[in-house]
């Protein structure tokens, strides 16, 4: 019963991890992947972690392939052209490797003399939300805190990134009890909706920040 | 016939595998950087299977320890693939060949 529930949800990861890199259009890859996911969640519950199974749908089914699809959906993604690669030999290096790699898989799966678990009767807490919290903050405390700087770290970095050149023209300076204003009172040739906001003091020096000059 | 440890091994081993192939022949990076996840994911499934066999909640810890890290990985990438296609109005990692956003 486990084996066949074992090699449906394989199967279906395997399949599903083919369509990723098959797929041309990258948001069909980024569904695929997604059931990649789910399908190793199913695998860990039956591995007895129901926790990381959790996370496992939460933080990647969830919040990583969300922010993928919405970056695919953002950027407006053409699909991929077809022959059009400069680097030719790159699609026989890669079936040649994977080859090479499965061929090795296969080798030790006859071979290697199968690892015998002894079968634990009594039911174990490993795996259970209680056994993770309790190791993560005391054992692996210190994997734990620099785990948290990295994510302080990606933080960062991903505003730094992500904006628009920066908050401020080279010729803007903030102005303490400067008045914010939009577009449209300052410069007389701007759409009247054009509500970008300005922060200055007069109407002048806003126009001056935003290298307006004025209409008469 | 329960489900032996080689069997997951194998698993994992495939879907890296699949992984591999498709950061190489791939050209968009969007489609490289998903690859990366499930190379990330085929990993995790080797700790945990690991830490189910030998009855230690280590491998779990380091399962969840990773997937933080590929959140981290995430939000950066997608952050440089934002820049990326600002400057250069495409995603194709042959155009982006110059180490400059």
């Amino acid at each position: 019963m486990l084996a066949l529930l074992f090699i449906l949800f394989a199967g279906l990861a395997i399949g599903c991890g083919l369509a990723v890199v098959a797929q041309r259009n990258p948001l069909y890859s980024a569904i695929s992947l997604i059931g990649v996911f789910i399908s190793l969640a199913c695998l860990y519950v039956m591995l007895a972690a129901p926790f990381i199974a959790a996370v496992q749908v939460i933080v990647y089914a969830g919040a990583i392939m969300v922010l993928v699809v919405f970056v695919i959906m953002l950027l407006n993604v053409e699909q991929e052209e077809r022959g059009r690669a400069r680097l030719k030999f790159l699609v026989p290096t890669a079936v040649a490797l994977s080859a090479v790699l499965i061929a090795e898989v296969a080798f030790i799966l006859v071979t290697v003399q199968e690892f015998r678990v002894n079968p634990s009767s009594a039911p174990s807490n490993v795996g259970l939300t209680h056994s993770i919290g309790a190791q993560l903050f005391t054992r692996y405390l210190l994997p734990f805190e620099i785990t948290s700087i990295l994510l302080l770290m990606a933080i960062v970095g991903a505003m730094t990134l992500a904006r628009r050149g920066g908050l401020l023209s080279p010729n803007a300076r903030i102005v303490p009890g400067a008045q914010v204003l939009p577009l449209s009172m300052v410069d007389p040739n701007a759409e009247p909706d054009d509500l970008r906001p300005v922060a200055a003091n007069t109407s002048e020096e806003a126009a001056r920040t935003l290298g307006i000059t004025k209409r008469d | 016939m329960e489900p032996q440890l080689s069997w997951y091994l194998a698993l994992s081993a495939i879907l890296f595998t699949i992984g591999v192939t498709g950061v190489i022949i791939k050209r968009n990076v969007i489609a490289m950087f998903m690859c990366i996840e499930l190379m990330l994911n085929a990993v995790n499934l080797t700790f945990v299977a690991f830490a189910s066999f030998f009855q230690d909640v280590t491998g779990q810890l380091f399962v969840f320890i990773v997937m933080t890290v590929a959140a981290a990985e995430a939000a950066v990438g997608l952050g440089i693939i934002i820049a990326i296609f600002r400057n250069r109005e495409s995603l194709d990692v042959d155009e982006a060949s110059i180490l400059k956003l």
